[in-house]
């Protein structure tokens, strides 16, 4: 090889790949790193290049000598993981058929997937679901289980970043409402509203609760509006939701269900 | 450089390998075996990085619960368990480093790594061999002085500013130098694989 390059000048093109290889090697910093980030999440090219570079890279790291992290990192680990299972576990049914638990995850999985809803919630929908009455989901020919996949709304709040995350399963007559990283602000609590397709009444799904993945038992008379189209808003009322025979507070965010 | 195939380490990798894949299917207690099998490397990595016990710790943890959320994002065809969450555990400790959280940065090796000589190379799972000589083929045909830089960026985290700083000359020039450097790597690194 030739020696070494003395001459910035010269034109090396920063094109993507360039700027995955960057990435990967741990150079880029503030809004290039931020910019980046967004660009793996949206192009599968740049993401797989990124990966190929790490891919590539990972070799290296056999040159650096291993260490023994102390016990507590592991009791750490355990912890963490313990205290999100137990989130999800008021609802969790105790002696679900482990066969069952491992086919309907792959679906929980999928929905994940696509609706993008938080692992959490989709723990606490595979437990749900295992409640529906009166049969096995897992023997249930395809055409059923397709008649009975949730039905998914996300809904945005404002330009925070936050969202609920809302699973209605047709079957258990039963909602799940997750609205992580919500803080309660204890003046305010924020009231869930179905907004029925066929333009009836507002009905009020109660109150969320900040931070937690709460499961809601769904009256028929709720149920029944509860279809493709179907909306939600969520508005700000005063603590313990809206009192009766007041309007409703501000309107802070909405969404529509979609089957997934 | 040691990338020395043994017989256990096949074996290994396929018990991590099963892990994963347990994992990914939701099985929470493969987490603990994925632990036991690759916290010596994934700490050791964390620690070159951070060159903080602490820190490292802290990053090691948030590797392995983050690894529990989303296990299914890896994907066993195309990389080797072990490089996977060698890049999954240095690219979190970057993050850690670069977010502002970590105050000191990498120290030199001699301090961030007590256990260097201790450490029995029998239980570190190691990135496969062949694609080992290969990147570090292509590293070494790179300049010295490229080369350097590159490992440097690679093993202590350094930014290109640090990097043009600890060399004396201006950003732009550092910038083009890894970025050739770069460039020559990934030439390298493809005509192997058509190969």
């Amino acid at each position: 090889m030739s020696g070494p390059e003395n001459t910035p000048e010269d034109g090396v093109t920063r094109d993507d790949p360039m700027i995955a290889a960057e990435w990967a090697l741990g150079l880029l910093e503030g809004e290039e790193l931020l910019a980046a980030r967004g660009k793996y999440a949206t192009d599968p090219d740049f993401a797989w290049r990124k990966e190929w570079w790490d891919d590539w890279f990972a070799p290296l790291t056999d040159g650096i000598a291993g260490a023994e992290p102390g016990d507590q990192v592991w009791d750490g680990i355990s912890a963490r993981i313990a205290a999100q299972q137990a989130t999800a576990a008021p609802v969790a049914l105790p002696d679900a058929p482990a066969s069952n638990v491992v086919a309907l995850e792959a679906r929980v999985r999928r929905w994940q997937w696509v609706a993008g809803i938080s692992s959490m919630a989709a723990a606490v929908a595979l437990a749900l679901f295992m409640f529906a009455p009166g049969r096995s989901p897992v023997d249930a020919p395809p055409a059923q289980i397709a008649a009975t996949a949730p039905m998914v709304a996300t809904v945005p709040i404002g330009e925070t970043g936050l969202r609920l995350d809302v699973t209605y399963i047709p079957e258990s007559e039963k909602m799940l409402v997750a609205a992580i990283g919500l803080t309660a602000d204890g003046v305010h609590d924020h009231e869930l509203w179905l907004v029925p397709a066929d333009g009836s009444a507002l009905q009020s799904l109660g109150v969320v609760a900040p931070g937690e993945v709460r499961s809601m038992a769904l009256p028929a008379a709720v149920t029944a509006k509860l279809g493709d189209g179907a909306s939600l808003v969520l508005t700000r009322e005063p603590i313990g939701g809206k009192p009766q025979g007041v309007d409703a507070g501000p309107v802070v965010a909405k969404g529509a269900f979609n089957r997934v | 450089m040691a990338a020395r195939p043994r017989p256990s380490s096949d074996e290994a990798r396929e018990a991590l390998r099963d892990a994963m894949a347990r994992l990914a299917d939701g099985d929470a207690a493969a987490l603990e075996e994925i632990y036991r099998a690759t916290r010596v490397k994934l700490f050791g990595i964390c620690l070159r990085i951070l060159g903080d016990r602490k820190e490292a710790e802290d990053a090691l943890q948030d590797v392995y619960v983050n690894l529990w959320q989303r296990a299914d994002r890896y994907d066993p065809t195309r990389a080797s368990p072990i490089a996977w969450l060698a890049a999954f555990a240095r690219n979190r400790a970057i993050d850690r480093l670069r977010t502002g959280k970590v105050r000191g940065g990498a120290v030199p090796v001699e301090e961030a790594a007590p256990l260097a000589d201790e450490t029995p190379l029998a239980d570190m799972l190691l990135v496969d061999a062949e694609q080992a000589a290969q990147i570090h083929k292509c590293l070494g045909a790179l300049d010295d002085r490229t080369q350097g830089h590159i490992r440097a960026a690679f093993f202590d985290g350094k930014t290109y500013a640090q990097l043009a700083e600890a060399a004396d000359v201006p950003l732009g020039t550092m910038k083009s130098w890894i970025r050739r450097g770069l460039q020559r790597l990934r030439t390298c690194l493809e005509a192997s694989e058509a190969a």
